[in-house]
């Protein structure tokens, strides 16, 4: 019985994570653009417009489930949860502080990218099944994309594992407890900078925002792949890309960030998942900012960059990283 | 530029024309049946861009307008010449790909052809106008239009 | 059509294979259109209800995966018969349907009837009226060309410049309501003349534009122009060489950013340009990054006249008089004013009687958009969009 209440409390906690996320990041997104773009922003529901979300949530949950009769049906209906349970398992390993994790892995990272490559399956699926060309191009471009992108994200990841010697989420944290020359924290984003940059860009390129968000493409292809989906398939599938970007975000304080641990001071036990999602905060900011002001790639462009320069370089980071390590560790 | 230079310029292409100096500025008529030969022959004597044809209803036939200019020396010549209604003048696309738009537009607002346009279909309007820049063809209000009903 | 020239593969064609006609200079293809019968290639709509058609464009595209094939512009979707419906406006009636044709930079428009009737009917048009005329057309220009740079952003994905570049479009809108009573149907300019003085005070709000034109223009610059991403999206990017250019009688900045310095306010000096000092920037690969320096340099100017414009107003009346119920001599005219997109000119034909015989709009745009087939064949979709939105169309223009 208390192992089935644990994992119905697991369980709930991790939905509640991921709609409070979801509803938080709109709100976010919406207000950090708005103050970019020298607009204002929601400011009509609730104080400081703070329930515009939620109101456009119970909007999409009440709306009429509508689908085009040319779409295949099997596959339009299961597309928005390929996209989306991935998204939601890939919170299992996040670990918010020592104890508070829902499930906890050996292999955090790895589990982390191994489940979000299923996404462009669904989204692959999703624009197939819209029976319709701009979801079409907009889904193809999404699977070349995200296949371009994981290889560099997981070789960046490569660099901070192999510093922590282990794949283990809290194991990589406690590495970076503690400080150099006794002022400059122990985080990985110092001797891995190479490694952050291309996690930063690549995680920018998965969770398909602006410099690389060629799925959506607004002015190219009106919506991508979600062209014709509506109320909360669309729903799901815009839920996904925000809990994506609590992931990416999550991953990259993980790895380069110290976890939930302050710099300098220790971290009481109650303190480390406010620390660590306030990091993760953080990241988003500066991944909204650069999506309010950056132009997007051309599709060519996206690869070839990809291609050429990203992997190219990460490869050669993870060697070079390989060997400073060794020689430092002997 | 006179008129009349611009009609020995035709001349020495073979093409008749009556040159006249009017307040629009220099004004050459001739046959629309030469006004594709007239408009190459310009072309080679440094009338490179090609501004506007126009046709008006003139009460007893459709008067196209060509206008061109040299834009080295500055100086504008309009062509005109008369089909009738339902007529034909060649298309001129060869000299200056810029008229491809307006043969379309003048074709279906005046009711006239351009044989050898390579993409002749309607521009501005759908199957069923009227060809509306015809002064028989009244300005209605959206409550009288009728399109035909299949 | 046999004996002009053969070239290129068409030489080695076999024996008795018959050529096909040389093709004109500055043209790949013949502009047959959208090949529709092409099943093993992708026809894709874009547009009407498109977000980057800038309008009720519809483009219709045959597609090779992303590679564009062939690209044919259909038009007529904003189509209200202007031409037709100005045959029964009298002559101080038209602004009211001009500024509904090109209704981003309406005065150009305006002007260029006004000029059209005032050659017509031979009336002269007092010092100040001219140059008022010239004041607000350059103000439209700059509020056009801002409208153009941010929607191009857009284009490319950057959101960000189209709404800092509003802010600034709002302070010369306010302006240009001061003056003409509404932000851009404004029908002010009359033939004889304006319908009214430059109010009071206006001074001081167009000063506060001058004084942060060129500064804010130049952040936008460096967001937009300074960024590697943009740059690679603009540059060698739907290039129109120079004859290409004239081949569709284009005019305005995309002709003068294939390297033609052709720019009318300098060719055929109207209103008060004679006598500003301004420069005509010019391109030199004809690409849409070419059209964008072009363009933002052109404000740039704009703003330099502004100035000048401003210093130097004359005093004076403001309008001639001219009789309610025109009625100009039977006759024909052309008039023509460079519009921000190009040159915009009216040819006017009178028979005597109170309502123009015929008045044709030789839009700028139209003749702009004429390139499209040519442009966007062999590009990529966003390649498209980008070539698209560096002509700088305007349906309400090219429809009318």
């Amino acid at each position: 019985m208390s192992l089935f209440l644990a994992i119905l409390l697991r369980f709930v906690g991790l939905v509640a994570l991921l709609l409070v996320n979801g509803v938080v990041l709109i709100y976010m997104l919406r207000k950090v653009l708005a103050r970019l773009h020298l607009r204002i922003g929601p400011n009509r529901t609730g104080p400081w417009g703070l329930l515009q979300t939620t109101a456009d949530v119970a909007k999409l949950l009440t709306k009429e489930d509508l689908r085009a009769t040319p779409t295949d049906r099997l596959l339009f209906n299961t597309a928005p949860y390929l996209v989306f349970v991935p998204a939601f398992m890939a919170y299992i390993p996040i670990a918010l502080s020592p104890v508070l994790v829902a499930a906890h892995l050996d292999t955090g990272p790895l589990f982390v990218f191994a489940v979000l490559s299923m996404v462009p399956l669904g989204v692959v699926m999703a624009g197939w099944a819209s029976n319709s060309k701009w979801s079409l191009i907009g889904g193809m471009r999404a699977a070349g994309l995200q296949i371009a992108y994981e290889v560099p994200l997981l070789l960046s990841a490569l660099g901070p594992v192999m510093i922590a010697g282990s794949l283990d989420p809290l194991r990589i944290v406690a590495a970076q407890s503690g400080t150099w020359l006794g002022f400059i924290p122990r985080w990985f984003v110092l001797p891995q900078i190479v490694a952050f940059f291309i996690y930063a860009i690549a995680s920018q390129a998965e969770t398909q925002q602006t410099p690389f968000d060629m799925s959506e493409a607004e002015s190219e292809l009106i919506c991508g792949f979600s062209n014709e989906y509506g109320g909360m398939r669309f729903g799901f599938l815009y839920l996904a890309e925000f809990s994506n970007m609590f992931i990416a975000s999550a991953v990259g304080t993980l790895l380069f960030f110290g976890g939930w641990q302050l710099p300098w001071v220790a971290t009481p036990l109650w303190l480390a998942p406010i620390v660590f999602i306030v990091k993760v905060y953080i990241g988003i900011y500066f991944m909204m900012w650069a999506r309010g002001s950056l132009p997007r790639f051309r599709m060519d462009q996206l690869l070839g960059f990809a291609w050429k320069v990203l992997i190219p370089v990460s490869l050669v980071w993870v060697v070079l990283s390989g060997v400073v390590i060794r020689l430092v560790s002997r | 530029m006179p008129a009349q230079r611009v009609a020995d310029i035709l001349a020495a292409a073979g093409v008749p024309s009556a040159p006249s100096d009017e307040l629009l500025g220099a004004v050459v008529r001739l046959e629309a049946s030469r006004v594709a030969d007239a408009l190459a022959a310009l072309l080679a004597e440094g009338f490179d861009f090609f501004l506007d044809l126009f046709g008006t209803d003139t009460g007893e036939a459709i008067e196209l307008t060509y206008h061109v200019r040299a834009l080295a020396a500055l100086d504008d010549v309009f062509l005109k010449v008369v089909v009738p209604y339902d007529g034909e003048a060649p298309s001129v696309w060869r000299s200056y790909p810029a008229v491809l738009h307006a043969e379309r537009e003048a074709a279906e607002l005046l009711g006239v052809s351009f044989p050898g346009h390579p993409n002749p279909k309607r521009l501005l309007t759908t199957e069923g106008c009227d060809p509306f820049l015809r002064k028989s063809v009244a300005v209605r209000s959206a409550e009288e239009v009728r399109l035909p009903r299949e | 059509m046999s004996d002009e020239p053969v070239t290129g593969v068409q030489s080695i064609l076999p024996e008795g294979t018959q050529p096909t006609p040389m093709l004109p200079k500055g043209l790949k293809r013949v502009p047959s259109g959208v090949d529709q019968l092409a099943t093993e290639h992708l026809i894709l709509n874009v547009g009407p209800q498109h977000p980057s058609t800038h309008g009720v464009l519809h483009m219709l595209v045959e597609l090779d995966g992303e590679e564009v094939i062939a690209a044919e512009a259909d038009i007529g979707f904003l189509h209200r018969g202007i031409e037709k419906l100005a045959e029964s406006r009298r002559y101080h009636q038209m602004g009211t349907i001009l500024d509904r044709a090109d209704y981003v930079s309406g005065f150009h428009t305006e002007t260029a009837f006004a000029l059209a009737t005032e050659k017509l009917a031979e009336i002269e048009v007092p010092r100040k009226a001219s140059w008022i005329r010239s004041l607000v057309m350059e103000l439209n220009r700059c509020a056009s060309h801002y409208v153009w740079l941010g929607p191009v952003g857009m284009d490319a994905g950057a959101m960000a410049p189209f709404l800092y570049l509003m802010r600034e479009r709002e302070m010369i809108l306010d302006v240009l309501e001061a003056i003409s009573g509404s932000r851009m149907m404004f029908n002010y300019v009359r033939p004889g003349g304006v319908v009214r003085d430059l109010p009071a005070g206006i001074d001081a709000p167009l000063r506060a534009w001058l004084a942060i034109a060129d500064k804010y223009l130049g952040e936008t610059e460096d967001l937009l122009g300074g960024n590697e991403i943009f740059r690679a999206r603009m540059k060698g990017v739907g290039v129109i060489a120079p004859e290409t250019a004239l081949a569709f009688g284009m005019s305005g900045a995309c002709l003068r950013s294939s390297g033609i310095d052709f720019d009318l306010r300098k060719a055929r000096p109207y209103c008060a340009y004679g006598e500003i000092d301004f420069d005509v920037p010019l391109g030199t690969v004809g690409d849409a990054f070419d059209r964008y320096k072009v363009r933002v340099e052109e404000i740039h100017q704009s703003v330099r006249i502004v100035r000048q414009l401003l210093d130097g107003m004359p005093e004076g009346e403001h309008t001639s008089k001219v009789a309610k119920a025109l009625r100009p001599p039977a006759g024909e005219v052309y008039a023509a004013v460079e519009s921000p997109r190009g040159e915009l000119g009216i040819h006017l034909i009178s028979d005597g009687g109170p309502t123009p015989y015929r008045l044709r709009l030789r839009s700028p745009a139209y003749y702009n958009l004429g390139v499209a087939d040519e442009l966007l064949a062999g590009g990529l979709i966003a390649d498209m969009i980008v070539s698209l939105g560096s002509l700088d169309i305007v349906l309400g223009e090219i429809d009318r």
